[in-house]
Parts: C-alpha cells; structure tokens; sequence
C-alpha cells in the first residue's frame, strides 16, 4: 500500500515535470517555426490547435498576425483617430462595452479598465469606418475585446479587420440571414454523432439561437474565464471558419445526459443549453471538434443545412486565404461567383482527394490538424509529411 | 406544431390527470439599452443586477408565483434590442407567447419612438391586441433626464389599447407612491399581466387569434404612481 501511495504521489510530479518539458519543447518549436524563412505557418497552426495553444500572450503577439497570414508593413501601422460625432455606430457600441465590464480582470483598476474601454470603442469604430460594408452587431465588441487585452490596441486593430473581412464576415452582413445559415450546421453535427440528442432537440424544438452568442462571439460572451476564451481564439484563428460551429455541436454533445434528462420543452431546453457549464474539459473537447471537422467536413452537410433555408451558400471558402498570398479581393471576388455557381466546394486539390482512400485520407487530415496525441508515435511520420502538403489538401473543404 | 409545447398541455390539461403548474409566456420587447435584462432580472432575482451585458438573442428567465392559492409559473423572454436580431433570430420565440410586454426608455425619445414598429412586429407573429400587452416606460428614477413625457406616452398607450406604466428597474421603490405593500413597483408590473392572463380561460391562453371570443378593452389606467394594475383590474372578465 505504502508503495502504491509513493506511485502515485510521484506520478504527478512526472506529469508536471513532463508537462514543463513538454511546454519548453513546444515553445522552442514556435520559436523555430517563427524563424524560418518563409515562416512555416503550418507548424505554427498545428501549435495552435494541440494541447495548450498558444501557451503565452507574448507568443500570441507573434502568431496570431501569422495564423491570419497578416503583411508584416502592416503590423506598425498607427492606428488613425476616429470620429465619434455622427458615427451611426458610436451609441450601440458604447452601451455594449459600457456594459462589458466583465470581460476585465477582476482585479484591474477602474482607470485602466475605462481606458482600455476607450480603445476598444475606437477600435470597434475605427474598422467599421474603413469597411463600410461591414456592420455592427452586439457581441461583436466581445471578440474585440480578446483580442485588446491579448495583443494591445495597435495589433489588435489590424487583426480585427483582417477577421472582419474574413471568419466574421457573415456575422456582419446587414440581416444575420447568413448567421442562421451557419446556425443551421449545428443539428446536422449532433445528428451524425447521436441521433437521439437531435431528434430530442427536434421534438424540444428549441432552435438553435441558444448558440447564437457561442458562434458570433467565439464564446467570449458566455465564458467567465479569460484563459478559456484565449484557448480557443488560438484554436479558431487556426481553423477553418466554421469550427465554432463544431466547437459549439461538441459543447452540446459533451452534455447528452442532461439533454436527454430535460424536459423536453423549448424553454427548459433552451435554457439548459444556453447556460454553458464553466469547468468544461476544453482540451477534450477542442480535440473532438477538430475530429467531428474531419470527419464530417462542412461540405457534406452543407446540403442539410441548406435544406433549413431556402439560401445555400456557404460562404466560406475564404479560408485557404490565410495560409497562401492570396489578397482578400481576389477570395472576395471569387466567392462572389461561388455564390452564383454551385454551393458545392471547389477549392480543394481534386487529385489528392480522389486518389487517397477515404480512411487514409481522414487519416491524413485528422494529422494535419493536429490531433496526434491519440494517435501515437507510429503517426508522427506521417504527420510530418502530410504536414509538407497540408496547404494542398482539402483540409479545409 | 407550435401548439406541441407546453402550452398544449395548459390548454389540454383535462387528459393530463395531475394539474400541472401553468405556464404563462411573456416576451419582452424594446430597443437596446432601455432595460429589458434589467427589468426581468429585477422580477425574476428580485434585484436591480450590478453588471448587465447585451443580450445577444434571447435570455430566458422564470419565476414561479402564487396567485389566488393557485401556483403559476411566470416565463420571461427577454430578447435582444438590436434590429439585425429582431428578423431572423428572435422570430422563434414569438411562438406560444401570451402577454408582451413592450418596453421603452423614459430618458430616450428614439426608444418611444420605435413602439409602433415593435408593435408591428409583434402583428406578424400574431399578437395584436387579444393578447395582453402592456406599455412600460422604464428609468424612471433619472427624473433629470425625461424626454417622453408621460402625457404623451399615456396617449400612444390608449391609442393602442394598452395599459402604460412608468417605472425603475433600478430603484422602484422610490417613485413616490407611498404604497408599500406593492413596494417593488416592477413586481406589481408583471404580477398584473399574471393576474390578466389568470382571469383569462385557459383556452384562449394557447389559442390564436380568431378563438378568443373577448376582445379584451383595456381602460388604458393611467399610472400615476400608483397601483398600475387599476386599467385591467376594472375591464377583466
Ligand atoms: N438609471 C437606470 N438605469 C437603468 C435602468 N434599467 C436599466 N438601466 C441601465 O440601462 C442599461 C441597459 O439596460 P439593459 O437591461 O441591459 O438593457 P436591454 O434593454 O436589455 O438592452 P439589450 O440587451 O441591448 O437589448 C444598463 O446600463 C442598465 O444599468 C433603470 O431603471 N434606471
Ligand atoms: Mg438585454
């Protein structure tokens, strides 16, 4: 017994000591990653996405504008001054953030919090300015928020637009027809993974708007712990935009029980799923949505969560953008044409796709993203090549 | 369809044996910022909350309340005031909805000045006037910052047929009215859109529009700091 109590008091201090080692490692692999010319953001993404993330705000402050594939000119750019008077936006932005206060560290300062509020209100304006395309909604100010107290004010208004005009884009339209659209791939998931949870759901017929905040804030409305928030901003700016989605369908899969245990009425449904539980496994959990991405990529439900709207467009094929040289009116301009030609995805290198079975092929993504903690050493290799071609895969269909 | 949720099982209750806890479903409605999170949470936590956040959608709330020995569970939805949510994402929860409750900002004309397109809003999801409805101009603890004027509220309430109270979520106790037995103004608001939907008969509860056999008149009282509950109290069935 004394033995088995030795074992087991010295196992955590392996796993801590491992963890430390495993941390030293992954920071000099960022490093690397970083140093390398071209910067190899593939290695950076996969950081990004595996146990973790990002680790470090001051290592967030270097990939992120990587994972968004940000011209470095950019990044010291002084951010213009904005006019408040006459701004059609200014009221709604200032009773948003007037109200965020908890998205501040507990302990901050009230001088500093309403400085950094300040920013976030000139930031907020400062890229709906430029973009008038763009609009505001309420919940947009939490994203900006993250990214203000992760990076400061000057990088986190190029970062913003960049993801303005791209990840959020739809949620800026102005109607959020596009919103309820990617709302729409929620059921799909949860149906494939377990059908009872959907087909409660259904009968419940509680929607999908208990999720509305999840997707068009990234969770940072309905997350109380900052670090939670930042771990997965490092996991969504490394993927694919609908992964919140995906994030969203595991959050609602991780509670089946409760689901199934509820009665099976809108309200009480509702209220269930809206109220995210705050000690949830986010390791796990990110890893699943990353899996469920793979094995059941947006394409192929697209036509289901089209067949909840009349519209079909799935409007994201925005994405590859962040890992080629592609300039954001050439995608935009595209997927304008996409939306007139077929929903279908087209961006994907037809060769690969065709030529490797489907198993290998789920094998192959499920390493590129990342995911190669369950799948042991045998895969590193793999890993390691299929890393080589990851921009050229349909990793991200 | 619509009628499946637990409203069918208000109006159906002669095959469910065990009398069920009633439900009634009240949505609330108004721009952003005039205090809609305000006024449910006071109702429902019975506080003013400290940090409120927009909401983005529609929270949910409820409270369980006893009116003439019977227990009545009161359900709040408390929606979004951004116009981009109103269309496509708060549409759902207009369904099986039995009294709105419509909200504006003594301290914010454009907030008054959106009530008739709320109350168009709520026309589409077929809840015109035989649904209970009530007006509910809120802040009224700001006394220095007034720009709707009770006269002129009182007038758009009675043209659309609707009891007009003013009110604070914030401090509604302090509005004068020396009635301290309601002392919290905000609960005898919505405990009197209880009582109405309670005078109702079940059926008309869940029923659409045509069922109802009662156009309900409502007398419009006006609030002069006292008990608002005075316009319904004389016309209800
Ligand atoms: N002085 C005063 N302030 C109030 C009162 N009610 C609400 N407020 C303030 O008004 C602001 C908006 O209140 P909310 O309840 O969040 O407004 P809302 O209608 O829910 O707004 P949305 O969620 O954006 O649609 C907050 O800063 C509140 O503190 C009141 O009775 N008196
Ligand atoms: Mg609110």
């Amino acid at each position: 017994m004394s033995t088995a109590r030795i074992d087991r008091a010295s196992s955590p201090m392996n796993g801590r000591q491992d963890g430390e080692t495993r941390r030293k490692r992954k920071i000099a692999d960022i490093t690397q990653a970083l140093n390398v010319d071209p910067v190899d953001v593939a290695t950076l993404r996969r950081m990004a996405i595996s146990e973790g993330g990002l680790l470090t705000d001051e290592i967030r402050c270097q990939v992120w504008p990587r994972l968004l594939n940000i011209p470095p000119h950019l990044l010291d750019q002084e951010p213009e001054k904005v006019e408040r008077d006459n701004n059609k936006d200014y009221n709604q932005v200032l009773l948003d953030v007037q109200r965020s206060l908890r998205r501040f560290p507990p302990g901050m300062p009230d001088e500093q919090r309403e400085g950094l509020q300040e920013e976030l209100i000139d930031i907020i304006l400062r890229v709906l300015q430029r973009n008038p395309q763009l609009h505001y909604y309420q919940g947009y100010h939490d994203i900006v928020v993250t990214f203000l107290l992760v990076v400061g004010e000057r990088l986190a208004t190029v970062l913003v637009e960049k993801l303005s005009t791209h990840h959020l884009r739809d949620f800026m339209d102005p109607t959020m027809d596009n919103t309820k659209h990617i709302l729409n791939y929620l059921m799909p998931i949860i149906e494939r993974v377990n059908p009872e949870v959907q087909d409660f759901m259904q009968q419940a017929e509680v929607g999908t708007v208990f999720a509305l905040s999840w997707l068009i804030t990234w969770f940072g409305h309905v997350l109380s712990d900052f670090r939670h928030v930042v771990r997965l901003y490092d996991f969504f700016l490394a993927c694919h935009p609908l992964m919140p989605i995906y994030f969203a369908a595991v959050i609602v899969l991780h509670r089946e029980e409760e689901v199934l245990d509820c009665e099976c009425d809108m309200a009480m449904v509702h209220h269930l799923l809206s109220q995210i539980p705050q000690d949830l496994p986010y390791e796990t959990l990110i890893s699943r949505a990353g899996d469920l991405f793979v094995q059941f990529p947006p394409s192929e439900l697209a036509r289901e969560a089209a067949a909840h709207e009349s519209m079909a467009t799935s409007t994201f094929k925005d994405f590859e953008l962040a890992s080629t040289q592609q300039r954001p009116d050439i995608v935009l301009r595209r997927r304008r044409r996409q939306k007139q030609a077929s929903p279908e995805s087209s961006t994907l290198s037809p060769v690969m796709t065709v030529a490797q079975p489907s198993t290998a092929r789920r094998f192959v993504r499920l390493a590129v993203m990342g995911l190669t903690v369950a799948l042991g050493a045998a895969a590193l290799a793999v890993v390691n090549t299929a890393l080589e071609w990851a921009p050229k895969l349909d990793l991200f269909p | 369809m619509a009628e499946s949720g637990s409203s069918a099982e208000l109006s159906g209750s002669l095959t469910l044996p065990p009398p069920r806890t009633r439900i009634f479903k009240i949505i609330v409605i108004g721009d952003s910022g005039v205090g809609k999170t305000c006024l449910t949470y006071r109702f429902c936590a019975g506080k003013f909350p400290e940090k409120t956040e927009a909401t983005i959608g529609v929270d949910f709330r409820e409270r369980l309340v006893e009116i003439d020995g019977e227990k009545i569970k009161i359900q709040l939805w408390d929606t979004a005031g951004q116009e981009r949510f109103r269309k496509s994402m708060v549409q759902h929860y207009y369904r099986n909805v039995h009294a709105v409750v419509f909200v504006y900002d003594v301290t914010n004309a454009a907030s008054f000045r959106s009530l008739p397109a709320w109350i168009e809003e709520c026309k589409q999801h077929a809840l015109g006037t035989e649904v209970p409805r009530i007006l509910v101009g809120n802040k009224c603890d700001l006394q220095d910052s007034v720009q709707v004027g009770t006269d002129v509220a009182q007038q758009f309430a009675d043209a659309h047929s609707m009891p007009l109270f003013e009110t604070s979520a914030k401090s509604p106790n302090s509005l004068g009215d020396g009635n301290y037995r309601n002392s919290d103004h905000v609960e005898a608001i919505f405990m009197t859109v209880a009582h109405k939907l309670k005078s109702q008969k079940p059926l008309v509860l869940s029923q659409p529009p045509e069922g109802s056999g009662g156009t309900v008149i409502l007398s419009g009282g006006r609030n002069d700091g006292g008990d608002g509950g005075k316009g319904w109290s004389c016309s209800s069935c």
